[in-house]
């Protein structure tokens, strides 16, 4: 299957690698504009063919536009090189970092704070949190409201849940596979203040309401679901801030 | 080329990658009206990759992508004839591991070593790398090496590292700190100034960004361990000149820089 749509022009392509307490998203989010596809990251080498083949099928062999990178880590960035030669030397928008030092000469850099243009449709880049390098970047597509982020908001899941949305996943287990990916992902989350973080997270859905948030390593959060996973969220950091 | 790599303890070469003039950074430190810093001064903040030579030889980290000739011909100038026997990434993160694929290109006996923790390896090609954590040892002959837990770290793919022999503690990203066009390559012990609070700050401050999301007092908590753990050890930081003695106090500065942080909120991007 190409992907689940998640409205104005969004497509969630989802990947999964298994760990040992569940399924890790390891993911990428195709966006349809006039001028053409934006892909949000480029997704792990371990998936490449695939990830090819299925941004081929839901472009009909145009490929993408342009690519709007959270981070270069190489499950985020692996697949850029490849992709270039796929479909040419598109736009890369590539966080916040020094491009030549992330390994992306060829990139343009953004600036926390600034919206940017990417194939005339605005994106709003935004400090994020929750995250594991410091030149992450969360994308906000000013158009369908979207909150693209990495690496937090994630979720494992259990093999047979990989199609489904947050919302849609069984209840029961649904907060331990918040915990146990924000843990093992997050590792500084242990020296958390609570109070603080989810603070600052929930200051952002406050002056962005998103429609769906659309993590990396995670199922999408549809809006209506935003409250419960905090209260998960919320739940997952205080748990692992106590050990 | 100007110089790049030099021996700083016995057997311990540092091979820097000093990069550009970090301009946001001196222009906020300008504004600041730090002591340590003078308008039309470089400033710098390095990727330091080491390399141990014993009887056998070992590189900690690989600079980033934009020092790719400068790591080999690192390489080349330290090892000479001899081959690199291990390459280990302290974390897969694309500075610090850019340049796996062409040093192993290189030298393809070269045997890739990983942290063991974290799960997800294969996503990072490290599947087949020796995996090594704090009950392992690799003796070089001569140097020996141990991995201790990275307590302050990016992600769950972590590790330090020590060399026993020389009591150095390695340490990513943590203990970074800008330095002078002046001061590349040096050791703090051969600096004119102490380095002080305010340097370590603009450093954490950016790449650390999460100290401001935390309680002060568990990350100072684990920075006394820490001191304790490595009492007698200097430190020879990823992103920082070495420490060759007394970095005691370099560990309280990192607990006045936490709190600062937490108070004050991310410094910017590096």
């Amino acid at each position: 299957m190409s992907g689940v749509r998640l409205g104005n022009g969004v497509t969630w392509i989802h990947e999964c690698f298994p760990e040992v307490n569940g399924h890790l998203h390891v993911s990428v989010y195709l966006i349809e504009t006039p001028r053409g596809h934006i892909l949000i990251d480029s997704g792990s080498f371990y998936h490449r063919d695939s990830l090819a083949d299925r941004i081929n099928h839901a472009t009909r062999g145009r490929g993408i536009g342009a690519l709007i990178l959270s981070h270069s880590d190489y499950p985020h960035s692996g697949n850029i090189p490849s992709f270039r030669t796929e479909w040419g030397d598109f736009d890369i928008v590539a966080s916040c970092a020094d491009p030549e030092i992330q390994g992306l000469p060829y990139a343009r850099r953004v600036r926390i704070g600034e919206t940017v243009d990417v194939l005339d449709r605005p994106f709003t880049i935004l400090d994020p949190p929750l995250a594991d390098r410091s030149h992450t970047t969360w994308v906000f597509d000013e158009e369908s409201s979207v909150l693209f982020v990495a690496d937090g908001f994630g979720t494992l899941h259990k093999s047979g849940e990989c199609h489904a949305a947050w919302g849609e996943l069984p209840i029961e287990g649904r907060g331990n596979g918040v915990a146990d990916f924000h843990e093992q992902t997050l590792p500084w989350v242990r020296y958390a203040d609570p109070d603080r973080l989810m603070d600052s997270l929930r200051a952002i859905f406050d002056r962005h309401a998103a429609s769906w948030v659309a993590p990396i390593h995670g199922p999408p959060i549809a809006a209506r679901d935003l409250g419960v996973y905090l209260d998960n969220l919320d739940h997952a950091v205080r748990s692992i801030s106590r050990k | 080329m100007k110089p790049f790599h030099r021996e700083v303890l016995p057997g311990i070469h540092m091979i820097q990658e000093c990069g550009g003039h970090r301009a946001g950074i001196a222009k906020t430190v300008l504004a600041k009206q730090v002591s340590w810093y003078s308008e039309g001064v470089e400033l710098h903040v390095p990727q330091n990759a080491y390399l141990l030579v014993g009887d056998r030889t070992f590189l900690f980290d690989t600079l980033s992508p934009a020092a790719s000739n400068v790591i080999l011909r690192g390489l080349d100038e330290v090892l000479g004839n001899r081959p690199l026997d291990y390459l280990a990434l302290s974390h897969p993160d694309v500075p610090h591991a850019g340049n796996t694929a062409p040093i192993l290109r290189k030298y393809p006996k070269c045997q890739l070593v990983a942290p063991r923790s974290g799960e997800t390896h294969a996503l990072y090609h490290l599947d087949e790398a020796i995996k090594v954590g704090p009950d392992d040892e690799l003796d070089l002959g001569g140097l020996l090496l141990r991995f201790p837990e990275a307590k302050f770290l990016d992600s769950a793919v972590h590790t330090w590292m020590t060399e026993e022999t020389t009591k150095t503690l390695f340490t990513v990203d943590w203990m970074g700190f800008p330095h002078l066009g002046g001061e590349c390559l040096a050791c703090v012990d051969e600096l004119d100034v102490e380095i002080c609070v305010s340097r370590l700050e603009e450093f954490h401050s950016r790449v650390m960004f999460w100290f401001q999301y935390v309680d002060p007092g568990k990350v100072q908590e684990a920075t006394n361990a820490l001191a304790l753990a490595f009492d007698g050890y200097g430190i020879a930081p990823a992103h920082g000149l070495p420490i060759r003695r007394n970095a005691a106090p370099f560990y309280a500065m990192m607990n006045e820089v936490v709190e600062r942080v937490s108070n004050t909120g991310r410094g910017g991007v590096l």
